[in-house]
């Protein structure tokens, strides 16, 4: 307070002498970036404490998007549970599906058959793909480069479509069961990932040319939301956002699951950890992306997309319309659930943002004793005050879209 | 309908007594026999078969069971015993409470003595006895049994009201998980063959486990089923000209293992996995009956019989089990006051605003009387009772209560009142004397009771003719709980809740008191004739605060002798705890009882 006096007097001794010249008489100022806010994906909140445009604090509030999630999944069983992880990442949903189902055939002791690996790989690719187009059109849309918004979401409501004729629909997919997929590829579904591909390609060249070397979006990009790779290490960053830092982390490659291993892909790393090299990551991870899904639908193996056990798949129709082992089986796995041995698990994959892990009890019913889920999200959320306290107002947008927080995960 | 399977069997295996040698090291210090001195070792005895192994632990059979030792008492039967070490063996015929037939080989296991694999319910546990129930061997026998079983069963489980509670399902699941191997159409036999009033058999759903038959002869004692035919065409059925008609058919349909036997009065009203279940008792007779209360939502469903070796064993009568019927049926909802074209709806505080205002007129007075009836629940009648001397100033109560019924040969009593051993000690203990119910008739009619306090609307004798003579009373107020000519004469009528509805004591005619809970909550103004009685004591200004049956009774048991020492939360059975399709006790997680995530029940009223 003495400071604040001491400056008032001299704001009122230069008062005279120049208008101009004064000082301003500037007092903190806290203001709330949503929960409702078109740049503030999804309903968080940012509490902003300001000094001019200078961020003295920011403290990210979460919640408004809490659906209980863990406590859900045990009263449902682990089947069930695939709609509830459809809206953790609601962007690439196919993700955490397979993410979970992982997780409980691991807990299982369950080796899913060759097709149903290659077909989790390709979709989890192609969501992939889909969840860094948002994300890379939206850093654009929100730095003033509408153009670019428009040609990523071009891209992206190809990839859409050929989910939905996948899984039947757009964004919830609740695809997959455990021990393999629920139903195939549909007739001439590849052909038309080839072409969309094409098509994906030629519009990421447009992206790329309005955004990377665009001044204004450099400028703005570039040396700012900057945090240290120690830093990321220590808040728990993965996936693009700690690659960003120059740390060579990735699930895929560190521990290879399905079919990763025999796939030909490159884990780019960025040097500065600012919000450009974050950019530049998922700009590069597309393409990678790409190659992958590729090489999937060239080596895609034929036969069965499930296992073959009727304790944890269902029975064919036809066994369960017209055979009594066939409607049991079928009444016991959907009344019951799948009989999951005791026992807990952690287990996790590459999610488009980072390391989606899963922590998972079972008592032996067919329903979860206990579901966690480790969202990347939720640990870069928590390390957003380091990147911009000190910084300017308008570095929050980039940073914030960079990070690509998807309220769902966070808040689950 | 597996709840009365594997329960303790007469001679059932127990723990050895405190005292007994026991497996702990601490208890094998001295000569190990696995090391014997070698001094110790004994002459090469005569040639021929060996003789029977020292017991380990005499008095004791010591057998190894997957690995893990057991001791045994002589006798015990293999199916229980092994569960002590954690090993399941399955069964369909066997049933701790019935005679072993052995004949649907499901418990076959493998056993040090014998080449073949034998039947564990039947097999005698022998000192040393290595057994297997876990080994490549016994489950390829118990996948090839369910193969067998499931040959001529039909794809019934969308229509068939066992599913939820099928054994062939559980098993099938947990022991097959195959297809067939069938080539070829199933045997057709009768569907929907009833049996008797209250039974109904599908007999290609049977597996000839002849558990109801093995029931029917030993238990109930009334032969009435038998097996007839051979293989394929081997059925159940009841003898010719005759139907299953005792009074313990339900019983079947309880113990038969899968859809073969099933309830005509419950069938295809709810399924199985909707219903929730409270530990209840049977309020039909004056046995008491341990029972579940099936419910869902605010109606009950069924009874079923729940295991009390003191009172009804794994059984219950056929007019027990569907006197749950009252619970549903004619039930008062609301509080009315006024007789005739006069009779009114009102609001509970108005009702016992009024009631308050003529019970002080009339209390003391040679004119009022009160009844009651013998099948409210202990603490219904300690609270009501202690209210009816306190503030009513009376010193007699009359005895209402069912009329007397038939007994028969095994649990039905002739007296239909659940609780007259308790409302004689409650009466007692207050200092009240009973009268009977004629002499308030002929006191009605004498016009020397002018003003009659009914706790509960049982009248024992005919409710018109008792109608009408309730007719002369000037003032007559009544809590009960279901309509009845009775119900029309009263002035002021207050609806009570049933057992089911709240928690309590039983006394039944041997004086064994038995708690029940609650199965779901009253609707909105109905109460329990406890309650009732505090609010009524509350108008009078008594200090009394009771808010549940637990407390009425704490206030008011230690008075009553017998009940003194009643340990009535110590007493309270286990909520029904199933695994799998009802994995969430009744109200354990502090949800209303009867909630299910999947929805509010679509059928009320019955």
């Amino acid at each position: 307070m003495a400071h604040a006096d001491e400056r008032q007097t001299e704001d009122i001794e230069h008062e005279e002498a120049s208008e101009l010249e004064a000082h301003l008489n500037t007092k903190r100022m806290v203001i709330n970036m949503g929960p409702s806010h078109p740049a503030m994906h999804g309903t968080v909140r940012m509490r902003v404490e300001l000094e001019g445009e200078t961020i003295v604090r920011a403290d990210p509030e979460i919640g408004f998007l809490h659906r209980g999630f863990q406590k859900s999944c045990e009263n449902v069983t682990w089947n069930q549970c695939l709609p509830y992880t459809d809206r953790l990442n609601y962007v690439s949903a196919i993700m955490n599906n397979f993410g979970f189902l992982k997780a409980v055939e691991t807990l299982i002791g369950l080796e899913i058959p060759e097709r149903a690996q290659y077909i989790r790989v390709l979709a989890s690719e192609l969501h992939r793909m889909q969840d860094h187009l948002t994300c890379v059109g939206a850093v654009g849309l929100e730095l003033g480069g509408f153009s670019a918004f428009l040609y990523a979401i071009e891209a992206r409501e190809l990839i859409m479509d050929r989910v939905s004729e996948l899984t039947g629909a757009r964004l919830t997919t609740s695809f997959g069961r455990v021990g393999g997929l629920n139903r195939d590829l549909p007739e001439g579904w590849s052909e038309r990932v080839s072409k969309s591909l094409d098509k994906i390609h030629e519009l990421m060249v447009e992206v790329d040319g309005l955004l990377t070397n665009n001044r204004i979006f450099v400028d703005r990009m570039r040396g700012t939301g900057v945090i240290s790779a120690q830093d990321a290490l220590d808040f728990g960053f993965t996936g693009p956002c700690l690659r960003a830092n120059g740390i060579s982390y990735d699930v895929r490659k560190a521990r290879p699951y399905w079919v990763y291993d025999r796939m030909k892909f490159d884990v780019p790393v960025g040097q500065n950890g600012d919000n450009y090299d974050r950019y530049l990551m998922r700009l590069e991870e597309l393409k990678q992306s790409e190659s992958i899904v590729r090489q999937c639908l060239r080596e895609l193996p034929a036969g069965p997309v499930i296992v073959d056990d009727w304790r944890i798949a269902l029975p064919p129709k036809a066994e369960v319309y017209g055979t009594i082992e066939g409607v049991i089986s079928h009444f016991k796995l959907v009344m019951e659930g799948v009989p999951v041995p005791p026992g807990e698990v952690y287990d996790c994959t590459e999610a488009a943002n980072g390391e989606l892990g899963w922590y998972l009890v079972s008592d032996g019913s067919g329903r979860p004793y206990k579901v966690h889920v480790r969202a990347p999200g939720f640990a870069i959320l928590s390390g957003v005050p380091r990147m911009i306290e000190g910084k300017m107002l308008a570095d929050l947008i980039p940073t914030f879209d960079t990070i690509n927080m998807i309220g769902g995960e966070v808040e689950q | 309908m597996s709840e009365s399977d594997g329960k303790k069997p007469t001679g059932d295996a127990q723990p050895p007594p405190p005292g007994a040698p026991t497996t702990h090291p601490a208890a094998q210090t001295g000569s190990s026999p696995s090391n014997p001195p070698a001094a110790a070792k004994p002459p090469a005895g005569p040639p021929g078969p060996p003789g029977k192994p020292a017991p380990r632990h005499p008095g004791f059979v010591t057998v190894t069971v997957d690995g893990k030792e057991l001791v045994v008492k002589p006798g015990a039967n293999m199916v229980d015993a092994v569960k002590e070490v954690g090993s399941e063996i399955p069964y369909y015929c066997y049933h701790p409470r019935l005679s072993i037939a052995a004949n649907c080989r499901m418990c076959l296991v493998e056993v040090s003595n014998s080449p073949k694999l034998v039947p564990a319910c039947q097999t005698p546990m022998a000192e040393g006895m290595v057994i297997q129930t876990k080994s490549a061997r016994v489950h390829e026998s118990q996948r090839a049994v369910m193969e067998f079983l499931l040959l001529n069963h039909p794809v019934d489980c969308a229509i068939c009201d066992q599913a939820g509670e099928c054994k062939l399902q559980d098993y099938y699941q947990r022991y097959d998980f195959r297809s067939s191997r069938l080539e070829g159409e199933k045997f057709m036999k009768a569907k929907r063959k009833v049996l008797g009033p209250l039974v109904v058999l599908d007999q290609e759903r049977c597996i000839l486990c002849t558990r109801c038959v093995r029931f029917m002869n030993e238990v109930a004692k009334e032969p009435q089923l038998g097996v007839f035919g051979r293989g394929s065409a081997e059925l159940i059925d009841t003898f010719p000209g005759k139907q299953l008609d005792s009074n313990y058919s339900g019983n079947t349909v309880d113990i038969c293992p899968v859809g073969a036997l099933l309830n005509r009065d419950f069938r295809f009203r709810a399924r199985s996995w909707f219903l929730s279940a409270a530990p209840s008792v049977c309020t039909g007779c004056s046995r008491g009956c341990s029972t579940f209360v099936d419910f869902m939502g605010q109606d009950t469903y069924r009874y079923r019989p729940r295991e009390n070796e003191a009172i009804n064993k794994s059984w219950m009568c056929d007019q027990g089990r569907l006197s749950y019927k009252s619970i549903n049926q004619q039930r008062l909802a609301a509080p009315m006051l006024g007789r005739g074209e006069d009779r009114r709806e009102a609001t509970v505080p108005e009702a016992l605003k009024s009631l308050a205002e003529q019970f002080k007129a009339l209390a003391g007075t040679e004119g009022l009387a009160v009844l009651a009836s013998p099948v409210a629940s202990n603490e219904d009648l300690l609270a009501s009772l202690a209210f009816a001397r306190d503030a009513l100033g009376v010193r007699s109560v009359y005895v209402g209560g069912r009329p007397d019924g038939a007994g028969d040969h095994y649990l039905m009593t002739p007296d239909k009142n659940p609780n007259r051993r308790g409302l004689e000690w409650v009466a007692r203990s207050l200092d009240l004397s009973l009268r009977p119910f004629t002499e308030l008739t002929q006191a009605i009619t004498a016009g020397t009771v002018k003003a009659l306090y009914a706790i509960g609307g049982e009248i024992p004798m005919d409710a018109a003719a008792a109608a009408t003579a309730f007719s002369r009373l000037e003032y007559f107020v009544l809590q009960a709980s279901n309509e009845s000519p009775v119900t029309a004469q009263a002035h002021v009528l207050l609806p009570a809740a049933v057992h089911v509805e709240d928690e309590g004591t039983f006394t039944n005619l041997d004086g064994i008191t038995q708690r029940f809970r609650r199965a779901y909550p009253p609707r909105a103004d109905v109460k329990a004739h406890w309650a009732w009685a505090v609010h009524l004591a509350q108008e009078f200004g008594f200090p009394w605060a009771q808010v549940s049956a637990r407390e009425v009774f704490r206030e008011w048991a230690p008075r009553v002798a017998e009940l003194a020492t009643f340990d009535w939360d110590g007493a309270a059975p286990p909520v029904k705890t199933t695994r799998g399709i009802n994995p969430l006790a009744t109200g354990a997680d502090g949800r209303p009882p009867g909630y299910r995530e999947f929805g509010t029940p679509r059928v009320r009223g019955i």
